[in-house]
């Protein structure tokens, strides 16, 4: 990752690098060829100056005969030592011999070389022009410039001469407006080095940007090139993509520590997160393992199927809590007293888990173990409060104990704590009276009292824990009486009255563990 | 994980003050569950270290109480003497008779 954002930096500076290198190069450039322009027109406003010095003295000298002490005077300003031109002189084109008649300042070199003086006046003698003389000599190369006013009888021609620089290197004066250029001026309008004329620079040929304007003088032209001493456009301009470069490099390198920083972290936080996920799986699986045994524990200690009782019917459920946090301690038995006499009991441990499981199985068998010596539900209720009374504990629990004479027709009840049974006789059902108690462990010494009720023929007991008939948000006689207008009146079987009275009357939620039974009359 | 996350904690405000006579009051509003049994026990538990004689639960504000906030009351009417309980609602009310605890629990007049 780390070095993806390193070379992905990498390649966007690349990217502006370049752009800004285009630009500058373009820009540097487009300002060079300015810059030549600028020189070209310079040089070209000096050929009018030259031109017309040179065209007043030939003129002068055409309606004065060729005058030397006029020639003199009028080109004394411009020719001689530290002037314009180093050398000045009068021609007659029509003499015999060609040869100056005056010289102001040097002797001219064109004097000692005829035969290119007769090509330079030949050529002249019709053009309105400067005509230049090219480079003359080799020693010590002169360029010279002539001017005779065309079709004049016995005119003559004015011819100047300077001496080109030593190597033909001339460096620019420091204030010059050109100082940032190196130039070369080629005479003519090829970059022949044999025209050279000057130039600021000692090698050749120019390597690099280089810009050239072509500036027409006289019959002839000077191509100027030049080339940048330094970053025209400031050094600013010039850096600018090193700085972008090293900018870039310094960003992309940031970029990379902090992926890699941030794809350490994540990696950290990844493997945290498989560590909680592990700790969140082991949680789940001890909870569903310590779940699944209390649930075990609980289906174990419930009576897998009744025994048959000689005329009852007996049908009964146990419902775990839909999700909660662990089964509850809900059970109930029903056992045999005698021929015509069982026992109920139903009964809630308070918690839930394993250790209400457990709790409730002690108290199972502590119940079945009194009520085979006692017959009166109240006072197995009392034995068994005085027993687990006699030790520490934490937990309470309500129950309902309910002997059942078949013959008689006759209940019997003992409630600790808990709720009382649903009497069906036909269509009409009630919950009997019976003293409520407290629950068992909650109290030393409880005297717990029974009531004794008549059952009419073909009744129905319905037996159950509080999970069937509390809800949320409603006062428990509200489920009493739900369960009261579900269950009385039906003509179902007995399981299914178990089924239906379970999926109806239970909260949706089954929040709470629910245990129920039902027990019919046959006659 | 969906089993453990399907048990949210039902919403309780416990709330303790000792009145004027030194009694600790310990106020409860919402609905008193299994999710938040234990917060209450463990609240209560402190108080009732230092408070042995007479402890007061209000219960004007509260809702619903299953058999879990029933075994609360009951651990605390173990360890002191004189427990009362407050304004509790007619839901609430109907609980503790129903359980036979109207004498372990009374209901202040």
């Amino acid at each position: 990752m780390a070095s993806v954002a390193f070379l992905l930096g990498l390649a966007v500076t690349a990217g502006f690098t370049l752009t800004s290198l285009a630009l500058y190069d373009h820009n540097e450039n487009h300002l060079l060829r300015l810059r030549a322009r600028q020189v070209g027109s310079v040089l070209t406003a000096a050929v009018p100056s030259i031109q017309s010095t040179l065209a007043s003295a030939a003129e002068l000298a055409d309606a004065t005969g060729g005058n030397a002490q006029k020639f003199r005077q009028f080109m004394a300003p411009y020719a001689g030592p530290g002037r314009q031109f180093a050398s000045a002189s009068l021609w007659p084109l029509q003499a015999s011999k060609l040869a100056p008649t005056v010289v102001v300042g040097t002797a001219p070199v064109l004097a000692s070389l005829p035969a290119q003086a007769r090509s330079l006046f030949a050529h002249a003698e019709h053009t309105r022009l400067l005509n230049t003389a090219g480079i003359l000599g080799s020693a010590h190369p002169s360029v010279g410039f002539e001017f005779s006013t065309p079709d004049v009888k016995h005119g003559f021609a004015v011819y100047v001469e300077n001496p080109l620089p030593k190597d033909r290197h001339s460096a620019l004066a420091g204030n010059s407006a050109f100082s940032d250029l190196n130039y070369v001026l080629y005479l003519g309008r090829s970059r022949n080095p044999k025209n050279l004329l000057v130039t600021s620079l000692h090698r050749f040929p120019i390597k690099g940007r280089r810009a050239s304007d072509v500036v027409p003088f006289g019959d002839s032209a000077f191509t100027l090139v030049v080339t940048p001493r330094g970053p025209l456009g400031g050094t600013f301009f010039a850096s600018l993509p090193w700085i972008i470069v090293i900018v870039g490099v310094l960003i992309s390198l940031a970029a990379a520590l902090m992926t890699d920083r941030l794809a350490r972290r994540r990696q950290h936080a990844e493997q945290l997160t498989g560590v909680l996920d592990r700790v969140a799986a082991e949680n789940h699986q001890l909870y569903t393992e310590q779940r699944g045994i209390a649930q075990t524990l609980q289906h174990a200690l419930l009576p897998d199927t009744l025994p048959d009782f000689k005329g009852l019917q007996v049908s009964a459920r146990y419902v775990p809590a839909a999700s909660g946090i662990d089964v509850g301690g809900d059970w109930y038995d029903v056992v045999a007293i005698d021929d015509r006499r069982v026992l109920l009991v139903i009964g809630d441990v308070s918690g839930h888990g394993l250790h209400a499981a457990t709790t409730m199985a002690l108290l199972r068998h502590a119940t079945l173990a009194y009520a085979a010596e006692e017959r009166d539900p109240a006072t197995v209720l009392t034995k068994l409060s005085d027993f687990v009374n006699s030790g520490a504990h934490d937990y309470f629990a309500t129950m309902l104990c309910a002997l059942i004479d078949t013959d008689a027709h006759r209940l019997t009840i003992a409630s600790a704590g808990h709720m009382a049974p649903l009497l069906i006789d036909g269509d009409d059902g009630r919950y009997p009276e019976i003293d409520a108690n407290v629950p068992i462990g909650v109290e030393r010494s409880s005297d717990y009292q029974e009531t004794t009720v008549s059952v009419a023929p073909n009744a129905t007991l319905v037996a159950f824990t509080d999970g069937l008939v509390e809800r949320r948000g409603e006062v428990l006689d509200t489920g009493l009486d739900r369960l009261r207008d579900a269950a009385t009146g039906q003509r179902l079987a007995l399981d299914d009255l178990v089924a239906m009275v379970t999926r109806d009357v239970a909260s949706e939620a089954h929040q709470d563990d629910t245990a129920i039974v039902v027990i019919k009359w046959e006659t | 994980m969906g089993d453990l996350e399907e048990d949210h904690a039902a919403e309780i405000v416990i709330d303790t003050r000792i009145d004027a006579a030194g009694i600790p009051i310990v106020s409860v509003s919402g609905e008193l569950d299994s999710s938040n049994a234990a917060s209450l026990e463990a609240t209560v538990a402190s108080i009732a270290a230092g408070h042995t004689e007479r402890l007061v639960f209000d219960f004007s504000g509260l809702q619903f109480m299953d058999s879990a906030g029933i075994a609360v009351l009951v651990g605390v009417a173990a360890k002191v003497k004189a427990v009362q309980l407050r304004e509790p609602s007619q839901a609430v009310r109907r609980v503790i008779e129903l359980t036979g605890l109207s004498g372990v629990l009374p209901i202040e007049p």
